[in-house]
């Protein structure tokens, strides 16, 4: 494979390559795409620190309003670790794909809780499957504690049947809108109550509020439970097209192709098996066409990641990252709703191609794109701001410089933009000095380009 | 977009940001028509306590649910029944004056007390069981706007509101921060090689957009007089986004909407203290705001709308303080008003919800559809969902 396809891939299921591991690659395509799978073969779940809710009971929190408002708060500070912990897994895994897919999934099966033990609980059943089977992996979330709070399963009773989880599992988990009637989203809800979870966040399924009447579901009639539900639901091959082309929009090109999502679904439908499918795409020809080369607008996590992994940076104050990925428009653990984050041109806005034009500089240079030219302003900010950057960060440059040492400087954009230029800009860059790699590599981030992978 | 209309606007931006002066091909005379009507949204952010600010001061039920909440003392009465927190005394002349009408339980079917939810609901003017990923205000701007400096929230980051299908607004909480960002030489020079066509594809999208947000920090920064507010303000964070929304107003810029917010009001514990600072803040810079904007003969054509997500539970809770609650008030501040002083009688305090909350009878789509067709005079179709009855407040 050349260097550009191997660019697009490590896009693709990661956040980029480091140009020091090219030679240590394996050659042809089957054999480097073996490797990525082998490599997200584990699964490492996040964990962090949760012990303040040991020994805590439901009596305490029922007893003692204070108590509970106390734990209220420290979950919501939790958290916020979460949120530090799943990013720094992002920037370290050696399990690429597996990571990227959680990423993919959680905009998926959207979900948010304050609760911090369930949100953990969730994150990680996202990671557990992956890659794993479609039809085991629906059912686990259907019986998540946090999807059971969010889409209000637990108050989905045989008396007062809510509808609120069935309707999103058709219309955003499974088939997509206007597959199904309102007559199947009522029968298919009784078919989830009794769902309820216990205090720590484990599946409890209670009997005396299911409802085991007869269900009329799909054209079928019987007694059905909510796993038989999504069997049938899944026997719609319309099923395996919703998630193929929401697959090829988020791997491939924002732009859907139909013949390549219908033979995705065609292999898809066979088993429901996520790395079957993903196998096909990733070794698919069409996969590699220039057209889907630095097609796609880097979601906020993507361009941040990815900048990180090019050059390394310890970020000072954690909550820099949280201020960072509101200002982006994109924060981990909190979906603006169950839809999720719309994505591709959705993530620019005025200002939000601002932020991300004068980041890499902010963030790696002292706020400077090209040294000598923005001076008087940045005097007049630091002045105004007694010194001091928003966000402060310790720069590892000489990581970057290690990894990049090979690299001819006149062939930088190669490495850090992904796709084609803007003809005009292309022909800028050639105006530009090269005497700094690392400032060259900053000038390079503050472009439009930097934005696509 | 469709390829004619992106090309025509893409050039006519790169022709605009490459010509030296390029400000002065603007020609802001629309906005200084007669009749530009403006729209200024104020989001009391975290669920305000309805009952606590316009308040039932003949109720016994309201006294009972509250034995350490309600309010005792230095109630404005307004009239037999209800009156202002004390708080609120700055805006007394406004509704004596007639420029202020309130409107009671104001809400939607099947409430969500979650904050995050009901804001939603409330800026993409959905139903409860519905989720649209664009505002009402950033449809309206699809149809009616073509600049991003046409809609300005004043934060950093722009709320769902304010983001159409295509339109979507400009958030700055210092829009000289915004021109000097968009000033970095850098940026000039990348752009500056590039008045070629741009591409219909995403990287097309991506240099358009920043071409959009240079010309629009440049238009908002040089056409901004600073001196065109000269009223004093009260010293925090929400007058200063209303002394900046009065600069824009009397400076004449092409805006039609306006976003700012004050937060905090979600008051489990120890409601009153907070509560009564709050009010305090929202009243005296209210009050400012409308003087300020009389002075310059622009309060005639500005309308302003106050909103939270939800109202609080009627009954306290144990910590002195309120819980998640349906519906609420609303306020709609304006010189011409059809229907000031009170729109609408306060719901029943017996008659409430499963939960203890207010029952709605205004749904608030219809203070949208109102304010579409009675002020921006623009039909409501395709910009509130469902079909909603006009009201006769303006």
């Amino acid at each position: 494979m050349i260097q550009q396809e191997l660019q697009h891939l490590y896009w693709r299921v990661g956040f980029g390559l480091n140009p020091a591991n090219f030679n240590s690659l394996p050659k042809n395509r089957q054999q480097i795409v073996d490797a990525i799978f082998d490599n997200s073969k584990s699964t490492s779940p996040l964990k962090i620190d949760l012990s303040f809710m040991n020994g805590v009971t439901v009596k305490d929190l029922k007893e003692n309003p204070k108590i509970a408002r106390e734990l209220r708060v420290t979950s919501r500070k939790k958290l916020a670790d979460l949120n530090y912990a799943w990013l720094n897994q992002l920037v370290n895994t050696k399990e690429l794909l597996r990571e990227k897919m959680t990423l993919f999934w959680a905009n998926h099966f959207v979900c948010k809780v304050n609760h911090v033990v369930f949100a953990q609980k969730f994150n990680n059943t996202l990671r557990t499957h992956a890659l794993g089977d479609f039809k085991t992996f629906v059912k686990a979330i259907s019986k998540e504690a946090a999807m059971l709070k969010y889409l209000n399963g637990k108050q989905n009773k045989k008396n007062q049947p809510n509808e609120n989880f069935a309707r999103e599992l058709m219309e955003l988990f499974t088939l997509g809108e206007g597959q199904y009637s309102e007559k199947d989203i009522k029968e298919s809800a009784r078919a989830f109550t009794g769902y309820n979870h216990d205090f720590d966040g484990n599946f409890r399924f209670k009997m005396k509020v299911h409802d085991q009447g007869e269900k009329t579901f799909f054209g079928k009639t019987g007694n059905f439970s909510g796993d038989d539900i999504i069997d049938i639901i899944l026997e719609d091959k319309q099923c395996a097209t919703y998630i193929s082309a929401k697959i090829y929009r988020y791997f491939v090109n924002p732009k859907p192709n139909k013949k390549h999502i219908e033979a995705m679904a065609n292999v898809f439908y066979k088993d429901y098996n996520i790395e079957n499918l993903m196998r096909f795409v990733l070794l698919s020809d069409w996969f590699y066409d220039d057209e889907n080369i630095g097609a796609k607008i880097k979601s906020p996590i993507e361009y941040l990641i990815g900048m990180v992994k090019t050059v390394p940076v310890k970020f000072e104050r954690e909550k820099d990252l949280l201020k960072i990925q509101k200002l982006l428009g994109q924060t981990l653990l909190n979906p603006p709703n169950v839809a999720g984050w719309k994505g591709d041109k959705a993530w620019i806005d005025a200002n939000t191609i601002m932020v991300r034009l004068k980041l890499p500089s902010v963030m790696l240079n002292n706020a400077v794109i090209s040294s000598g030219e923005n001076d008087e302003l940045r005097k007049k900010y630091f002045k105004k701001n007694k010194g001091k950057l928003p966000i402060k960060v310790t720069v590892d440059w000489n990581t970057f410089s290690e990894n990049y040492k090979n690299i001819n400087p006149e062939n930088l954009q190669d490495y850090i933009l992904q796709g084609n230029s803007n003809k005009g800009t292309a022909d800028f860059l050639k105006t530009l000095s090269k005497t700094s790699k690392q400032e060259y590599c900053v000038q390079l981030m503050s472009l439009p380009e930097y934005q696509m992978c | 977009m469709d390829r004619r209309k992106f090309i025509k606007n893409s050039a006519l931006a790169s022709s605009l940001f490459f010509v030296p002066n390029f400000v002065k091909a603007f020609e802001p005379v629309t906005a200084k028509q007669l009749g530009y009507k403006r729209l200024v949204i104020v989001q009391l952010a975290g669920g305000n306590d309805g009952l606590n600010t316009i308040i039932p001061h003949n109720n016994d039920l309201y006294y009972n649910a509250r034995p350490q909440l309600a309010i005792t003392k230095g109630i404005i009465k307004l009239n037999d029944d209800l009156g202002f927190h004390p708080s609120l005394s700055p805006l007394r002349s406004l509704f004596d004056n007639g420029k202020l009408s309130i409107i009671n339980n104001v809400g939607y079917p099947n409430p969500v007390r979650s904050h995050f939810r009901s804001m939603d609901i409330w800026q993409t003017a959905s139903s409860s069981n519905e989720y649209l990923q664009s505002g009402w205000l950033g449809r309206y701007l699809d149809q009616h706007g073509d600049k991003p400096y046409n809609a300005l929230e004043m934060d950093e980051q722009l709320s769902l509101a304010m983001k159409g299908e295509h339109f979507n607004g400009i958030a700055t909480n210092d829009y000289k921060v915004l021109y000097n960002t968009a000033k970095d030489p850098y940026f000039k020079k990348v752009l500056n090689y590039n008045d070629a066509h741009l591409s219909e594809h995403n990287l097309g999208y991506l240099y358009q957009t920043m071409i959009e947000a240079e010309s629009s920090a440049s238009y908002i920064f040089e056409n901004t007089n600073v001196k065109s507010s000269q009223e004093s303000y009260p010293q925090n964070g929400f007058a200063k986004q209303l002394k900046s929304v009065a600069q824009f107003i009397n400076s004449g810029l092409d805006t039609k909407v306006f976003y700012t917010s004050l937060g905090g009001f979600d008051t489990h514990a120890s409601q009153n203290n907070k509560q009564t600072k709050l009010l305090s803040q929202y009243a005296e810079s209210i009050s400012a705001f409308v003087k300020d904007l009389k002075r310059n003969n622009t309060f005639e054509d500005t309308l302003i709308l106050t909103f939270s997500e939800f109202g609080r539970r009627v009954k306290q809770n144990a910590a002195n303080g309120t819980d998640h609650g349906a519906a609420n008030n609303v306020f709609v501040i304006g010189k011409n008003l059809k229907k000031a002083g009170f729109y609408n009688d306060l719901a029943s305090l017996s008659d409430l919800d499963g939960n203890g909350d207010l029952k709605y009878n205004v749904d608030f789509r219809s203070v949208y559809a109102t304010i579409l067709s009675s002020w921006l005079n623009v039909s409501a179709e395709g910009i509130i969902p469902s079909k909603q009855k006009a009201l006769n407040f303006i």
